[in-house]
């Protein structure tokens, strides 16, 4: 399968899910398929797993969608059990298994020498793992995802292909400040309160 | 005060700051505040594998509107470093880091990790406060929830066996 395939698949049904991305080039794939303040580009490798955690505990009537690479699982492999002591259930989380540190030169990742994230997550917890075996397959699992309510985690495996697009048009802070901005609009919560300076108050 | 005590003291604290999401690691020191964190039903308890998981999840929570707090041990806080300088400081996210002073003056375990806590903490740029008077507690929690949401950058409250309850503390300390 092929990486931006899989992406325009879950560009087709994420809605108004929050979406959070792993450092590297499918962040960018990512953005140009699906442009949003409602994603986050995760810049610490392995992380991306963690953050989608905490804002699906932070808003569990919105769907999270993580978007994860094998290089940063494979950092962050504890995170598939808290993410399962957790359950939340409206977390979906999907990795695309190139087997290889793409960003960092294309080095082989322990996926490539046989690790079954997959297995690692549905042993760690998580009962709702499965490996999509096709374009078509990995289409209706994330469909089937943002329609249930449970947690589940999609595995691909992806060819190393990349697709050219522009580079990410804003930095960690305005994504951030946009991002808390787009919850708070379609939330209709208030994230950042102006506080009095101390001197009034 | 005796660790229960002072455990439902920083708990109080806590939620008096606004904290309603908390992650944690144990510590045996730690283990009277993590049994009041977990019991308390109006907090989401978040029981870590390891402390930079946590950063993210509090990183995350914070995103779409928790105001978090991490309780960890300063082994912990190590751990946690590139994730504390990769996603908090390079968003500018806050956060109240809770760690425990393992290898604090007279503490019999971790000197090395002791002596490396405050200096690791100056050279992220991260404003902290011994916490020693459990009685001071409630008010200094509330003071580092204020700093941290104005700097946007995480301070740590470093917890010692005076202010969890274990040891009387001395008038110079």
């Amino acid at each position: 399968m092929k990486r931006f395939d899989c992406l325009k698949a879950v560009a087709a049904v994420a809605g108004d899910a929050l979406v959070v991305s792993s450092a590297g080039a499918m962040t960018l794939e990512w953005n140009v398929l699906h442009p949003s303040d409602g994603n986050l580009r995760v810049r610490t490798l392995g992380l991306c797993s963690s953050i989608a955690l905490g804002m699906a505990l932070g808003l569990p009537q919105r769907k999270i969608i993580a978007l994860d690479g094998d290089g940063s699982l494979l950092m962050n492999l504890n995170s598939l059990a808290t993410i399962a002591r957790m359950r939340p259930k409206n977390l979906i989380h999907i990795v695309f298994d190139n087997e290889v540190y793409e960003a960092s030169g294309s080095k082989k990742t322990a996926t490539g020498a046989g690790t079954d994230l997959v297995g690692v997550a549905r042993a760690a917890g998580i009962k709702n793992s499965h490996w999509a075996k096709s374009i078509d397959d990995f289409a209706l699992a994330v469909t089937a995802a943002m329609t249930g309510g449970e947690l589940c985690f999609i595995g691909a495996k992806v060819t190393t292909e990349r697709t050219e697009v522009p580079p990410y048009p804003i930095d960690e802070v305005e994504n951030k400040y946009r991002f808390i901005r787009h919850v708070e609009k379609t939330e209709n919560i208030e994230i950042f309160k102006t506080n009095l300076p101390a001197s009034y108050g | 005060m005796n660790p229960t005590e002072a455990a439902k003291t920083i708990v109080t604290g806590l939620k008096g700051a606004g904290i309603n999401l908390i992650a944690t690691l144990p510590d045996v020191n730690l283990a009277d505040l993590l049994r009041e964190v977990e019991e308390d039903r109006e907090l989401i308890h978040v029981p870590l594998c390891r402390e930079e998981e946590g950063i993210g999840i509090c990183a995350g929570a914070y995103l779409v509107g928790k105001k978090c707090a991490a309780i960890m041990q300063n082994g912990g806080f190590f751990n946690s470093n590139n994730a504390i300088v990769s996603t908090l400081l390079q968003y500018q996210i806050p956060l109240l880091l809770l760690i425990y002073y393992a290898g604090d003056v007279g503490d019999r375990t971790f000197s090395t990790t002791g002596s490396l806590t405050e200096p690791v903490l100056q050279a992220l740029g991260i404003r902290y406060y011994i916490m020693r008077d459990p009685a001071d507690a409630v008010e200094l929690i509330k003071r580092a929830q204020v700093l941290t949401e104005d700097a946007k950058r995480p301070v740590a409250l470093l917890l010692t066996k005076e202010v969890l309850g274990r040891r009387s503390a001395l008038a110079s300390l």
